[in-house]
């Protein structure tokens, strides 16, 4: 039997966008179906069940967002990438909580978005519950209550600061993944500035400390040397 | 405005009323006598009273048409800039994207022959400008409302740090690059703020002292405490600043005739500006062109910030 090919579909109103980035993706392995605005988009979730879907937030007729609830809303689990536009960090933290398994701003790059393609595919299949629309995240002691916007180690809630939740919150939802500093920049801060990476290692190095983490030898965050970092221990999400 | 001045003749006309009244009607006119009655002194009262009332109604008015003026002439400065920021963001579009074009038709015209091959690296780079240039002029909207994420920020670490990131930059190879942090008798004390966004200002700051300055010169950076204050100078010995370009040099996209030919958004100054005020600080800059030449960018800042307030919570969700 030969190997599935996965389904794309790529919601965006720009046509240059859908036609230059559907070929791209094709080129990369994946069969990709392309709708123009979110009713469609739903349509075609409904008629055609895709594996993964790529989402602009600011479309006519019904934006990005609203599609996202109302998937999730149906009980509808397919992974998405929302493709963020206005780049407030608001935005971002609400993407998240909204149930996307992924975000990145405009204008980004193509083959940076394969990328999350890819690794978010991956994720799908092993983890039985999404951890992207999974309100309350644990890890061997360790518990993320995404509502309530706490963390707590072994019954203790952490003292921390907004940042460093909100990079916590993005490695517990893509665990085993190497998430290189630039992409937390871009996820967490929503900025790439110059001396950033420093802030993130910063940021990375106080959630160590809450979290009585060791560099050496870690339970929780592992640094790549020269490349990034990665929550490696195993992760359950609940709804 | 006309009834106030009524009201403030007032006093007048009854001290005047008030005097014929007790003249004529209580006594018989003296000619040529001059006496103080009780007359006189009421019309003496009025003037005095009227004077000072109108002397208040014509200074209110005067204050009240300068204000307009003055709220006017903002309008105006505001609407220049505005145009001023429309020019600019007009003409940093166009070049990159002349460009584009260029590379294009050459493409087009070589039919994948290969004969342009500066083409598609020309293309790349001037989309990579254009997309610095988007997410500076956000980063700019996002500086007017993110709140600040408030900490205690030992300076000279940060200092140290950021000196560090511009040293490892394409723009600090080789180049004599100082710090000087106070350490005795006492350090720096830490300040209230939001370390990230100052690490970005000062970065911007050091960046551009090595940018603007030639290969030979040299970069300090001091920290100093100054009664509930800190200031950080950033100081260098390049070639300075014409004084009429210093006024400008805050505002976004202004590029100076020092930065024609050195690739930059033309926003990080206008950032440097977002973030220091929104601590409540202040920046200045000196520079002379001859003698001891060079420029000295000053960041002041306060060691505690009054408006807790901002520290956040949580960014506030609206669905």
């Amino acid at each position: 039997m030969p190997p599935t090919i996965p389904k794309i579909l790529l919601v965006d109103d720009e046509p240059s966008i859908t036609e230059h980035l559907s070929a791209f993706l094709e080129r990369a392995g994946y069969a990709v179906q392309c709708a123009s605005n979110g009713k469609q988009a739903l349509e075609a979730v409904a008629k055609n069940q895709p594996e993964l879907v790529i989402l602009d937030v600011l479309m006519p007729e019904m934006d990005g967002r609203a599609v996202l609830r109302t998937l999730r809303s149906e009980g509808n689990h397919t992974p998405v990438i929302l493709l963020t536009q206005v780049g407030e960090a608001g935005e971002r933290a609400m993407a998240l909580e909204e149930g996307a398994d992924d975000y990145l701003n405009k204008p980004f790059d193509p083959r940076e978005l394969l990328a999350r393609v890819r690794a978010v595919l991956r994720r799908a299949q092993g983890s039985p519950v999404a951890l992207s629309s999974a309100w309350k995240i644990t890890s061997a002691g360790l518990v993320l209550d995404r509502r309530a916007r706490r963390a707590a180690l072994a019954g203790n809630v952490l003292t921390l600061t907004p940042k460093a939740l909100s990079l916590l919150e993005y490695m517990m939802t893509h665990p085993d993944e190497l998430i290189t500093r630039e992409r937390l920049l871009d996820a967490v801060w929503g900025w790439d500035y110059p001396a950033g990476t420093r802030a993130v290692d910063t940021r990375i190095a106080e959630l160590r400390r809450a979290l009585k983490d060791e560099a050496e030898e870690p339970q929780f965050i592992e640094t790549v040397t020269g490349e990034g970092y990665r929550f490696r221990a195993p992760v359950e999400g609940e709804r | 405005m006309r009834l106030r001045i009524a009201l403030a003749l007032l006093p007048l006309a009854l001290g005047l009323a008030a005097m014929i009244f007790l003249q004529q009607v209580l006594n018989p006119i003296p000619l040529l006598l001059i006496k103080i009655d009780f007359g006189l002194l009421a019309l003496l009262t009025g003037l005095v009273l009227s004077a000072i009332l109108l002397a208040v109604v014509l200074t209110r008015r005067a204050n009240k048409r300068q204000r307009e003026y003055g709220i006017a002439r903002e309008r105006i400065k505001h609407a220049e800039a505005q145009r001023r920021f429309l020019r600019r963001l007009d003409h940093e579009l166009k070049n990159p994207l002349t460009g584009i074009r260029a590379a294009l038709a050459n493409l087009e015209g070589a039919g994948g022959t290969g004969s342009t091959p500066s083409a598609i690296p020309d293309i790349q780079h001037q989309v990579e400008r254009l997309t610095r240039l988007t997410a500076g002029l956000r980063k700019l909207a996002d500086l007017e409302e993110i709140p600040l994420e408030y900490t205690k920020v030992n300076l000279g670490e940060l200092l140290e740090e950021t000196v560090e990131a511009v040293r490892a930059h394409p723009s600090g190879n080789g180049r004599d690059l100082r710090l000087v942090v106070p350490s005795v008798p006492w350090p720096l004390p830490e300040i209230t703020a939001d370390r990230d966004l100052l690490s970005l200002a000062f970065f911007n700051l050091i960046e551009n002292a090595m940018k603007y300055s030639g290969k030979q010169d040299t970069v300090e950076v001091r920290a100093s405490e100054q009664a509930r204050h800190v200031q950080v100078e950033i100081a260098d010995t390049g070639p300075g600043i014409p004084p009429d370009e210093i006024p400008r040099l805050f505002e976004e996209l202004y590029r100076g005739t020092n930065a024609r030919g050195c690739e930059g958004s033309g926003l990080g100054l206008a950032l440097v500006r977002r973030v220091v005020d929104r601590h409540e600080g202040t920046v200045t800059v000196r520079s002379r062109r001859d003698g001891g030449r060079g420029t000295v960018f000053a960041v002041t800042l306060p060691v505690t910030v009054q408006i807790l307030k901002s520290i956040p919570t949580r960014l506030s969700k609206s669905t």
